[in-house]
């Protein structure tokens, strides 16, 4: 089965049918799965962005990065998993024209950016981060905190795009 | 009642020049969203630490020293798109009761942290300690968490909900 084919069988599925409020009952389904998606999703950019604005040196000065990461991350991602869940909700809905929509593209490629962003900082600048934790962030913990505050702004951007193209 | 105001509106030049410009209300809502986030995760961190729920990190006095001014700046935004788009669309928001319940809901809301504020400004060392906070400090923490969430609701269902009262 090729990708197109397998983005039609899931259209086909009936849960997907009632995410379009084509089931008895379900026409405010989507509304509201969309707006569950949007709640968890501000969870995820808040607490990422007060880590951001810590490494940043803007925000939070008072605390230790490694006690701020440890307080918010938790957080960050419970609230991913479940906008994930709710975001893939929504996929099913229309699989086939959001999957060739270029806006829906763009947001995941923001997002995969910011994972890789997330990835190198763990392992390189946030290993040593006992030398840094309650100074100034080394010029590398900066420039992961402006990086990964831009990519989500894109997730943000491009995704709120996606229900005006589609 | 408002309707003749919202024609009026929507027939103005200021209007009318938005309405032109395609990309206003998308941007205009992704800034929106953005600053929603900000606003939301900083009353949830807050309201959490009142209710004791999470990993022990700040106290809620230095929560709320940081996360409250970073409120009203994500405010003073959310004020400022979310009259962008009251301009550009002023029939979509005017009609629908949701937009009212969502504009009653922030005066509350915001009115309860600002009240907040000031007390735990006055007196950190009450509030800090679990055993001396004042007894308010759950209810109001559950009642912020829910109002902004409600508020969320209405906002995202102002566009849902808007065609039918047009």
């Amino acid at each position: 089965m090729n990708i197109a084919e397998l983005l039609d069988h899931i259209e086909g599925w009936w849960i997907s049918a009632a995410m379009r409020g084509e089931l008895p009952g379900t026409e405010w389904l989507f509304p509201i799965i969309e707006t569950l998606h949007v709640m968890a999703f501000t969870i995820v950019f808040g607490s990422i962005a007060m880590l951001d604005l810590r490494l940043l040196g803007i925000s939070s000065r008072a605390s230790a990065v490694s006690r701020l990461s440890n307080e918010v991350l938790p957080w960050t991602w419970t609230a991913w998993c479940l906008a994930a869940v709710f975001g893939t909700l929504m996929f099913m809905a229309k699989a086939q024209t959001y999957a060739g929509n270029l806006e829906f593209r763009l947001k995941f490629v923001c997002m995969g950016l910011a994972a890789l962003n997330m990835l190198i900082f763990h392992f390189g600048t946030f290993r040593r981060v006992a030398s840094w934790d309650s100074a100034e962030p080394p010029p590398s913990a900066k420039a992961a905190g402006a990086l990964s505050l831009l990519l989500w702004m894109g997730v943000v951007f491009f995704g709120r795009w996606v229900g005006f193209t589609t | 009642m408002f309707r003749p105001f919202a024609d009026w509106l929507a027939d103005t030049t200021l209007s009318k020049t938005l309405q032109n410009l395609p990309w206003v209300v998308p941007t205009s809502q992704s800034l929106h969203i953005l600053a929603v986030s900000i606003v939301f995760s900083s009353a949830c961190m807050i309201n959490l630490r009142l209710m004791g729920v999470g990993r022990s990190g700040r106290s809620v006095s230095q929560l709320s020293a940081t996360l409250i001014p970073w409120m009203w700046r994500a405010l003073a935004v959310l004020l400022f798109t979310g009259l962008i788009q009251t301009v550009t669309e002023p029939v979509r928001q005017f009609v629908t009761p949701m937009f009212w319940a969502k504009m009653m809901m922030i005066i509350v809301v915001a009115t309860m942290t600002a009240v907040y504020a000031k007390a735990v400004r006055r007196n950190a060392p009450l509030w800090d300690a679990a055993a001396s906070r004042p007894a308010p400090a759950k209810a109001f923490a559950i009642l912020s968490t829910l109002l902004w969430l409600a508020i969320i609701f209405c906002g995202r269902f102002i566009g849902y909900t808007w065609s039918f009262y047009a």
